[in-house]
């Protein structure tokens, strides 16, 4: 009977936990389909004009345009310092780390806000471009989640083994990785590439602050129209939501595709 | 010795430039008066000026109410995914992810949505006749706000722990005559609660450096460390640099030193169970 009750119990605390964490997006939902919706219980009307009016929108193709290039280049930047480092720790040199733990922590120590002053102090009057600092510091925040992400790729196989037995057969150290390493840890690079992508495009903090208004990225922008315009602002909010659900969606489908890989070669151990 | 040196080069080169350097350069920079000399007047500062003590108040505030508070729901929220289908944990998790990353200004939009002046909550209360006794833009709205992210990554930290509790346990202790309460104070909670205080720590912390929900849901009319810090950076006539680097240098030492002692309880705790 425990078990039952408990069963019940758990799945009331998860009902609540779910309609708190969604009601406010559902919210933003229904008001960006919305004609009016001010002081009223039930929007007057519905429609699809505030999307048409924000798509057009000149401003809104650039923000996107630059959110998208600061993603893109921090992931690179962020998979050029940590995979040749994580491959090392994993293959070579486990004591590299717990050197390495002090990243994991990072945003937590140094969060955007106190990272940004000491970035503020540094660059302000250097000649150095402030954009170029800008990609470097998101990588840098982003890094914990790449580690992680690209750490867990490495368990459970014996890599150093594939890797030596590559080099034994002539290959050089690049052309072993290349073609002995990287195709076992797709999945962990893919899922640390989204998952670096996701918080670099969603940068505020940083952004604001070091390139002030000169530098419109998305959330930028959509804390301006938030200020002079909610309907826009709400549409904002729901595409950059629905950008946060594909990138999830995209996140299960690689973690189920690889399951399902792993499930077939080691079958048993699993369920 | 070369592939060493290949292979950390780029992660060390990003660490100096934009980590080692900038926060070096900051703690000097917080030791500097206006005759570019050193001074101590600005950490004077700090625990003197009355504005400055009620940012500091404030995030103390806020940041000890949301962490303790979305502590204590996310460890039932942790308890009962561990009950849940492999398939609804997963769907679960994803919202939780989701939910930590809409943080900041879309979440602050909604929020405004919902409960702001013109929002629906308002439209509600008007309608029922009943007292307004909630405002979003107050500290006590602030608090609300931060238990959107803070609940979902409480949850995240603390779902691993809980899924390694093992349910057999439990059958054995009942076996071997122990009352439920026992089997609690003897073998769960030794287990969970070294986690259960990191957990706390590190939710603290992340309500400490909160800059941008803060910011998007009051502007600068609540104050706090992080908006503190941003106002006086780009604050215009008020802006004090060396004064932002202060608190900046103070933050990041507090919260190392508590995230370092949180670290040190479980990885203690560990090795006696080890």
């Amino acid at each position: 009977m425990y078990h039952k009750t408990s069963t019940y119990w758990a799945r009331g605390i998860m009902t609540a936990l779910f309609l708190y964490l969604v009601t406010p997006i559902v919210v933003t939902l229904i008001y960006s389909f919305s004609t009016s919706w001010v002081k009223t219980i039930l929007p007057s009307g519905f429609t699809l004009k505030w999307y048409s009016q924000l798509i057009t929108n000149a401003d809104f193709t650039s923000s996107l345009l630059r959110s998208l290039g600061l993603g893109l280049l921090t992931t690179v930047i962020a998979q050029i310092c940590f995979l040749p480092v994580v491959f090392y720790a994993n293959v070579y040199d486990a004591r590299v780390k717990s050197h390495l733990r002090f990243v994991t922590v990072l945003p937590f120590t140094i969060p955007g806000i106190i990272l940004v002053t000491g970035l503020i102090q540094l660059y302000a009057d250097l000649p150095i471009p402030k954009l170029l600092i800008l990609v470097l510091a998101i990588s840098l925040l982003s890094l914990p989640l790449t580690y992680q992400a690209l750490d867990n790729a490495f368990i459970g196989q014996d890599f150093r083994a594939m890797f030596e037995q590559a080099l034994v057969l002539g290959d050089s150290p690049l052309k072993a990785f290349i073609k002995v390493i990287l195709p076992n840890i797709r999945a962990g690079i893919l899922i640390a590439m989204l998952l670096t992508f996701t918080s670099a495009f969603g940068e505020y903090v940083l952004t604001n602050i070091l390139l002030g208004g000169n530098f419109e990225t998305l959330k930028i922008y959509m804390y301006r129209l938030m200020q002079s315009n909610g309907q826009a602002s709400s549409v904002l909010t729901t595409i950059y939501f629905i950008f946060l659900a594909l990138v999830s969606l995209i996140l299960i489908v690689i973690m189920r595709h690889y399951a399902k890989h792993d499930q077939s070669s080691q079958k048993g151990t699993h369920n | 010795m070369t592939t060493r040196l290949k292979v950390f080069f780029p992660l060390s080169l990003l660490v100096v430039l934009v980590l080692l350097l900038p926060i070096s350069v900051m703690i000097v920079a917080s030791f500097q008066g206006g005759d570019a000399g050193f001074s101590l007047d600005n950490y004077r500062q700090v625990f003197t000026n009355h504005y400055y003590s009620e940012a500091i108040r404030n995030s103390l505030g806020i940041a000890l109410i949301t962490s303790v508070f979305s502590l204590l729901i996310a460890i039932v929220g942790a308890w009962s995914l561990t009950h849940l289908s492999p398939s609804t944990k997963n769907m679960f998790i994803s919202l939780f992810n989701m939910s930590a990353s809409f943080a900041g200004v879309p979440l602050a939009f909604s929020l405004i949505i919902l409960f702001g002046n013109a929002g629906i909550w308002q439209a509600l209360t008007t309608a029922l006749h009943l007292p307004r006794f909630f405002e979003i833009y107050s500290l006590s709205g602030t608090t609300l706000a931060y238990t959107f992210f803070e609940v979902p990554l409480g949850i995240l930290f603390l779902f691993p722990v809980f899924e390694e509790l093992n349910p057999e346990w439990r059958e054995i202790s009942a076996v071997l005559g122990a009352s439920p309460f026992f089997f609690f104070k003897k073998v769960i909670l030794p287990i969970i609660f070294p986690n259960i205080i990191e957990v706390l720590i590190l939710l603290f912390a992340n309500a400490m450096g909160t800059y941008e929900t803060t910011f998007a849901l009051t502007g600068n009319s609540i104050v706090t460390i992080p908006t503190l810090i941003g106002t006086l950076i780009d604050g215009g006539l008020t802006a004090n640099i060396p004064l932002a680097c202060t608190f900046a240098t103070l933050f990041a030492l507090v919260m190392t030193a508590l995230v370092w002692l949180g670290n040190r309880v479980t990885r203690s705790k560990r090795e006696v169970a080890a």
